[in-house]
């Protein structure tokens, strides 16, 4: 296999850029990013401060870009980054950073502090440290199409199963529709019922839709480990279906990564704008709703709280969709604390819940403490979300807390209490 | 010498009227900033107070801070209270000689051992075992201690005493330190100037005498209320710096306008005394109404701070330094930004495309 130091630091020298170069510019080390990490509050330990982990990058770009880095590496009076340095900071890049992008928000300089994760995490994969999970999710998505190992005939399986349980075409390559749909592979292994959710949505609402059988899979495990020519491979996919297909729109499944992956990093990746417009499908539901199609024949009547996806809302920008949908179907909503923007994440994004070594497992335990303490809080035992990793993730925390906490998906919520 | 009867009884010997004493008492309480009610209250305990020995030992010093006080003042009220006190012995204004003067010294310290007041000036040599200076066979610094032993409280009066002063500055030849560096279990007050202004020494006695403890003192040892402030929070001439109006040489228009000393090398912005306001030789001026800047003199090793003609701190001719400054981090900056984007674009050109081998060594 080829991976090496040295492409790993020649790919740092490419990424870096004019804001990664302000930014260390401008860092002031107040720590205010520490005190929004997740992976900080809930272990004490200061090598989890947003800033540090990306030290290497620092260091690159010190020796590199600037005048007294220069000197200093010409002089022999700084190291140079060492194989050695890149995977001790493997943890720190990857295990405890979901680029949940809370430390980004807080910067009172504005310091992008994910952007710059993303970057390095370029360098670090090239040059072989990435986690293995991840690794092989990359693989797997590469040679497969799929992080999980999802082929298409699986697919087909979970498509024939929801026509019946909904009674409902569900329609394959159907080309000149309004909306491609995208799944993300959690959501045909663990939670089928979204596609069958969204059959009956637009259905009643009059949406034509389609599936595409040459791009199903709407996450991007090439941007989550940091290689942008395969992240490149991945999109493009999407892209060339739904411009063959001459689609209106692309659908973000509830997955939050993948929204990333699509409506923001896709274009850049592609280097063009798309000739279709890409929306989460809770933007698509907001917009029904207000355009009065999406109507309730009851409530759910449960007391409920909500999560907010970090990709999705903070970081995607969709911030107004998700309260007025889940007021739609439910009675009895309760806010948890630091809702919306201010969100806590679930501690597995960013590639984080693929990597199975046990170690990083118990560090995401550590950080769903946070999360534990705002549903605490809220005081409810339902909390609906909205991202299918989001909603694993903490699925597997409550049973290891055994706590009582059910999770709902929205968009089924939405579904089941849909006028018929 | 052994007469140790009231102030006022001596003051009436001396023909000062009770108005001159009450006039006295008032300006003392305004100079140490008390309220006014107690000018009455000083009034009332100097009347009645005994006069305390005081012993006044000199070492390596130049007299001006006796100068100072007896000269310059005499004869007004405030060299009249200090000849109110028991000065039991100074080298230079006692009549009594050798054995006789020594004796008195000796004498003074058994009778009133643990009350006499000890007034120190000049520094103490220490090196090679302080034979620098001797009185009577005998070194500084062993007088020094000895005195101190019996004493209620010690003033060191002037900065060689306070600080170390003069003979103190580099290179130190005789090892001259200051009373505080010698004596570590007393109470200690610095009267520092280079001499001291008389007022302030007349001021704090007048205190000691009134109230019978020590005024409050700063982190250097001196009293507050005559070294709270810098000569330049008090100088006439602060607001031609507020105006930023200098004086550039001491003949130049701005000198003859009074313009502020700073750039001559004053160094009022960074000493703490009581010219500006008490003012020298009854009241008349102080140096920088003289037309020269404020050496420092109260403050601990001013001879060695800088020329006295050297300014605290000068602005680079503020135009032509800054053009050349922009204009050199200019021609850095694009320097380094194109060899920057020299060396990102070689990267970009580099680039291979990762592949799946690429993520495993």
């Amino acid at each position: 296999m080829s991976a090496s130091l040295q492409k790993g630091i020649d790919v740092l020298k490419e990424v870096i850029d004019a804001p990664v170069a302000s930014f260390f510019a401008s860092c002031v080390h107040c720590g205010l990013c520490a005190e929004a990490c997740l992976f900080y509050t809930e272990t004490d330990d200061p090598k989890y401060t947003p800033i540090h982990k990306l030290e290497p990058l620092r260091r690159v770009y010190s020796r590199e870009y600037t005048l007294l880095g220069r000197l200093g590496k010409m002089l022999g009076l700084s190291k140079p980054v060492s194989d050695d340095e890149l995977e001790a900071w493997s943890e720190l890049v990857y295990d405890s950073c979901t680029m949940c992008g809370r430390c980004s928000l807080v910067c009172p300089v504005g310091n992008d502090i994910v952007y710059m994760v993303r970057k390095l995490r370029e360098g670090m994969a090239v040059s072989g440290h990435a986690p293995q999970g991840i690794q092989e999710a990359v693989k797997r998505t590469i040679e497969i199409g799929s992080p999980m190992g999802v082929k298409w005939p699986a697919i087909q399986h979970v498509i024939k199963d929801q026509e019946a349980e909904t009674e409902l075409k569900i329609p394959i390559d159907q080309p000149g529709v309004d909306v491609l749909v995208l799944m993300s592979s959690m959501e045909v292994i663990n939670y089928p019922e979204y596609l069958g959710a969204l059959a009956k949505i637009f259905h009643k609402s009059g949406v034509t839709w389609t599936l595409s059988s040459e791009a199903s899979e709407a996450t991007n495990a090439g941007i989550q480990i940091g290689v942008s020519d395969l992240a490149r491979e991945i999109v493009a996919r999407i892209v060339n279906a739904a411009e063959k297909l001459g689609v209106k729109r692309v659908l973000s499944p509830e997955c939050g990564h993948a929204y990333m992956a699509i409506r923001w990093e896709g274009p850049n990746l592609m280097g063009r704008p798309f000739p279709f417009e890409v929306v989460h499908v809770l933007e698509l539901l907001d917009e029904l709703r207000r355009a009065g199609k999406l109507k309730m024949k009851d409530q759910f009547t449960t007391p409920v709280t909500l999560h907010d996806p970090c990709q999705i809302v903070r970081r995607g920008g969709v911030l107004d969709a998700p309260e007025p949908l889940l007021r739609q179907v439910v009675s009895d909503y309760r806010p948890m604390p630091d809702g919306n923007k201010w969100n806590w994440c679930c501690g597995g994004g960013g590639g984080a819940s693929s990597i199975q070594e046990p170690a990083a497992e118990a560090l995401r335990f550590k950080a769903f403490q946070v999360k534990k303490r705002q549903i605490e809080a809220s005081g409810v035992n339902t909390m609906v979300t909205f991202c299918s990793n989001c909603r694993i993730v903490m699925e597997e925390a409550v049973d290891h807390y055994e706590m009582k906490t059910q999770l709902l998906g929205l968009t089924e919520l939405l579904a089941a209490h849909l006028e018929d | 010498m052994a007469d140790h009867g009231t102030l006022e009884q001596r003051l009436a010997q001396q023909g000062i009227s009770r108005r001159a004493f009450l006039k006295f008492c008032t300006a003392m309480a305004s100079l140490m900033a008390l309220p006014p009610g107690s000018a009455a209250a000083i009034a009332a305990a100097l009347a009645k107070a005994k006069r305390p020995s005081v012993i006044w030992l000199s070492f390596q010093e130049c007299t001006g801070c006796t100068e100072s006080l007896t000269r310059s003042h005499a004869p007004t009220l405030e060299s009249l209270i200090f000849d109110m006190i028991s000065l039991d012995y100074h080298h230079t204004l006692q009549a009594a000689s050798g054995f006789a003067a020594e004796k008195s010294r000796t004498d003074a310290m058994q009778e009133f051992y643990g009350k006499y007041l000890l007034i120190v000036d000049g520094s103490i040599p220490t090196k090679d075992g302080g034979i620098y200076s001797t009185i009577a066979g005998r070194t500084n610094l062993d007088l020094l201690q000895e005195a101190a032993k019996g004493a209620a409280a010690i003033i060191a009066i002037g900065t060689c005493a306070s600080f170390g002063g003069i003979p103190k500055a580099n290179p130190n030849p005789t090892g001259a330190v200051a009373v505080s560096d010698i004596v570590k279990d007393k109470p200690i007050i610095n009267i520092s100037g280079c001499p001291p202004i008389p007022a302030v020494i007349t001021g704090v006695l007048a205190q000691y005498l009134t109230f019978g403890g020590l005024p409050e003192l700063d982190h250097l040892g001196r009293p507050k209320a005559f070294y709270g402030e810098t000569i330049h929070d008090r100088c006439y001439r602060r607001p031609f710096y507020d105006q930023g109006k200098f004086a550039k040489t001491f003949d130049d228009a701005g000198a003859r306008n009074g313009w502020c000393l700073f750039e001559l090398g004053c160094k009022g912005p960074t000493t703490h005394n009581a010219c500006a306001t008490t003012k020298w030789n009854g009241g008349t001026s102080f140096p920088i109404e003289s037309g020269h800047g404020c050496l420092g003199c109260s403050e601990p090793d001013f001879w060695d701070a800088g020329g006295f003609y050297q300014a605290l701190s000068m602005p680079a001719t503020p135009l032509t330094f800054a053009t050349g400054a922009a204009v050199a981090g200019a021609a850095i900056g694009i320097g380094v930004s194109l060899a920057n984007r020299a060396k990102k674009s070689a990267a970009k050109k580099a680039h291979q495309a990762a592949t799946l081998d690429d993520l495993e060594k």
